[in-house]
């Protein structure tokens, strides 16, 4: 996962330098004062109405001031220019759809990356690369690590037993998700229960069946077409009355189009009043990631996510845009079929990862 | 519905040329712009985007308007071939006997896809059989003989059995009477090179006719490593796109089918069996642009209509514009709505209801509509046969029997003569029409839809 969107920012990155270079160069050729001035700040940059790098459009006029790139000249500075970098950013934005990373969400990412380059000064000697890594790292860590939380601690700490719903579209992985959080519990010593909420899709009961018998966890469920807040709820008694640390409550897939099955949602978010809610989703989703995101997050408000598939993407971007717009952390990355393939999400490693630090 | 999104920004753009006869060169910008966008959030590949774009815009720069278009028109048209072009015709499916392998990603939808294609052929007069050969997934047994069973199609798998190749051998063999064979495998991916040795083992055992690839609607910029590497592994001759029925727009399907030099068979858009059908490429950008599609809506009211007709043999829709519309017809009628589908998305196949008229209604209109539909049929349950054939002689002290029968207000049942009184008095009007009459109102109904739906260039 992630080595499509490494590739694309390393080269955005060598682009964008080269561009600044160029800018340098060209500057250093046409102007010569030598007033001695002291580095002041640069003046704030022109507003930018258009959000968007549109590579054809060349249009005159400085974004930065004639007095700022005076005295950055003078003292021996350059000063980046939106020009300059509309090419590089326009290929960044295609760069961040083409991982994935919904349009909305890039144009974010877009706009903190402008912000943090254009106008800025460097000294002649400095290297450009050590900006523009320095911006896109800021622009990164912004929208990556929105709301992390130590996880196992909430969980530790949290009054017992510590209810946790599941909730997402279909065929995401949501009960092999549970069954692989019932073993993370249990290899920490937390004693686990599950309760299968999904009393609609043919095969679950026999499915989640098969995970509690393989990981030996006990196991609630109801007849399929019964309540599904009403499982969840009998699970949470069992844990009450045999001092069991966490339940985890399945739900069935449902598309967030779904006005009736969304409302029986908000209804099991109300009945059972978990301690956390998770949606899953999986990495390979694309642009649409973010817009069931939010609907979840609407019809049962959501703590956390999983991302599922890990393993089959490459791009990675779907990670990054369900973050950005639930403003909720991703917690875990599931990595392949197995109990174990499931990983804590570290968005530090993962910037540092995409910038080879 | 679906695609709905996708086309409201473009038509917009489009709508700005309204009037104009001729395109200017920014206009032509601004319209490539927007389809670029509509493409990229649809999860159509970036590469392919600039392509499609590229031609769209030399040929709306190139290609003079025929006389008597509009420049709306002509650019529509441009857009709309090329779409169609890059698209392509649905997978030829033979309705003879036939192997199929279905083959994709985990949770992509393969075992509900496995159980609506074998009830699609059971409709078309074939004895389709399903074969499961999922060993891993747990349940995934249980809910492919469940699907089938709601499909009332055969169905072969051995739970006791975790070889597939083995499985999907004993399958052919135990259901040699099928003339359609449908095998199910495993989710995998394209990255599991021992799956991908096993995928194709399954294929040299069953030697399908064709596999298809059945990829999730949601799927982004991954489809073409997954598309190109199942189909080094398996070929792949067709693509089933699943969950239209969300919000996901399907463009990495346009990837695969570029990829695999293939095309799309099947559309799966609910959780029920029968919410499948056959792709049609018209029908796919229309909806892409937001355009009515008369077409599907035509296909999937003739396939309700067949159902009613199978189940009450005595009553022909056709007797409504004759004689008599009784509160049976009425109930026949809704029920029949019910067979095609949630409302919103057949109101959505219909000219000038689709795209923009769905966005001006409120995001409940339709679950309205439903729930009264419903408590309408309770209504019904409590009405005597006289009543049903002849409504008129509800007065009051029946209406407070029929409500207190019925567990409803009084006024619901109320409802439910008015709206048996309009649509009567509507069906008045048809009778004693012509055929030509009768279609002549349909284009004139078409026309005031926004002028997309019926006079458009794709009427």
């Amino acid at each position: 996962m992630f080595d499509g969107l490494k590739d694309k920012l390393d080269s955005f990155r060598e682009d964008a330098e080269a561009a600044a270079e160029e800018a340098a160069d060209e500057e250093s050729a046409s102007d010569g004062s030598d007033e001695r001035e002291r580095p002041d700040r640069p003046e704030p940059v022109d507003d930018q109405t258009e959000a968007e790098a549109d590579p054809d459009t060349d249009e005159d006029g400085s974004t930065v001031g004639r007095l700022t790139r005076a005295k950055a000249y003078a003292t021996g500075r350059i000063v980046i220019e939106e020009e300059d970098l509309e090419t590089p950013l326009w290929d960044l934005e295609m760069a961040l759809v083409e991982s994935d990373v919904e349009m909305g969400v890039a144009e974010t990412i877009l706009d903190r990356v402008r912000e943090e380059l254009v106008g800025e000064t460097r000294k002649q000697v400095d290297t450009t690369a050590g900006l523009v890594r320095e911006a896109l790292r800021e622009a990164l860590v912004e929208v990556i690590s929105v709301g992390q939380f130590d996880f196992d601690e909430a969980v530790v700490e949290a009054e017992s037993p510590v209810t946790i719903v599941f909730t997402g579209v279909n065929g995401v992985g949501k009960t092999t998700t549970i069954a692989k959080l019932g073993r993370y519990f249990e290899e920490r010593g937390l004693s686990v229960v599950i309760a299968n909420g999904d009393t609609y899709r043919a095969g679950a009961n026999e499915q989640i069946r098969e995970h509690a018998d393989a990981l030996g966890l006990k196991l609630i469920s109801h007849e399929q077409g019964g309540d599904p807040a009403a499982v969840v709820y009998d699970a949470v008694e069992y844990a009450e009355a045999n001092d069991v640390d966490v339940v985890l409550g399945d739900t069935a897939g449902r598309l967030h189009t779904s006005d009736d099955l969304m409302e029986q949602l908000s209804k099991i978010d109300r009945v059972v009043d978990p301690d956390m809610t998770l949606f899953v989703d999986e990495a390979v989703a694309g642009q649409d990631a973010v817009r069931r995101a939010e609907e979840f997050d609407d019809a049962a408000a959501v703590d956390g996510a999983v991302l599922t598939k890990a393993d089959a993407d490459s791009q990675g971007g779907a990670a990054i845009s369900v973050a950005q717009v639930t403003g909720k952390p991703i917690l875990f990355l599931g990595t392949g079929q197995g109990y174990d393939d499931l990983r804590r999400f570290d968005p530090e490693a993962l910037v540092a990862d995409l910038l080879d630090e | 519905m679906v695609l709905d999104d996708l086309g409201s920004s473009l038509r917009g753009t489009l709508d700005d040329l309204r009037g104009k006869s001729r395109v200017s060169e920014e206009d032509v910008k601004n319209i490539v712009r927007e389809i670029q966008r509509s493409l990229l959030q649809a999860d159509v590949a970036v590469d392919l985007v600039t392509d499609l774009s590229d031609a769209i815009e030399r040929r709306a720069l190139e290609e003079e308007a025929p006389s008597g278009t509009s420049a709306r028109d002509h650019v529509l048209r441009i857009v709309y071939e090329e779409m169609v072009d890059l698209i392509g015709d649905s997978t030829e499916i033979p309705l003879e006997p036939q192997t199929i392998m279905l083959a994709g990603l985990q949770g992509s939808g393969k075992t509900t896809t496995a159980a609506k294609m074998a009830w699609w052929f059971s409709k078309k007069g074939l004895r389709p059989a399903v074969i499961q050969t999922d060993t891993f997934r747990p349940g995934a047994y249980d809910q492919a003989a469940q699907m089938c069973e709601r499909a009332e199609v055969a169905f072969y798998g051995d739970p006791d059995e975790d070889d597939p190749v083995q499985i999907a051998r004993d399958g052919l063999a135990a259901t040699e009477d099928a003339e359609v064979h449908i095998v199910d495998t495993a989710g995998r991916h394209a990255l599991e090179d021992d799956l991908i040795d096993e995928i194709e083992e399954i294929e040299r055992a069953v030697s399908p006719d064709r596999s298809l690839l059945v990829m999730d609607a949601a799927i982004g910029q991954g489809a073409r490593e997954q598309s190109r590497e199942f189909d080094d592994a398996v070929g792949v001759g067709g693509v089933v796109v699943t969950k239209l029925d969300g919000t996901a727009k399907g463009g990495g399907a346009l990837t695969a089918v570029d990829q695999t030099d293939s095309s799309i068979a099947f559309l799966g858009t609910g959780e029920t069996v029968q919410d499948v059908e056959r792709f049609e490429p018209s029908g796919f950008v229309s909806r892409l642009l937001g355009m009515g599609d008369l077409q599907q809506l035509a296909e999937r009211v003739e396939r309700a209509m067949a159902e009613t007709d199978e189940a009450e043999d005595d009553w022909d829709p056709e007797d409504l514009l004759e004689g008599q519309f009784t509160l049976r017809d009425m109930r026949k009628q809704m029920q029949a709505m019910d067979r095609m589908g949630p409302l919103d998305q057949v109101m959505d196949m219909i000219p000038g209801l689709g795209g923009g008229m769905m966005d001006q209604l409120p995001d409940d209109a339709m679950d309205v509509t439903q729930e009264r539909l419903r408590s309408f049929e309770v209504v019904m349950d409590s009405m005597t046969d006289g009543e049903l054939e002849n409504p008129r002689v509800v007065g009051k002290e029946r209406t407070v029997r029929i409500a207190r029968g019925a567990g409803v207000d009084e006024s619901v049942v109320r409802e439910l003569l008015e709206q048996h009184r309009m649509m009567e008095r509507t069906l008045k009007q048809f009778q004693g029409m012509g055929d030509g009459d009768l279609q002549r109102m349909m284009r004139k109904m078409g026309d005031q839809g926004g002028g997309m739906g019926g006079a458009g260039p794709f009427g």
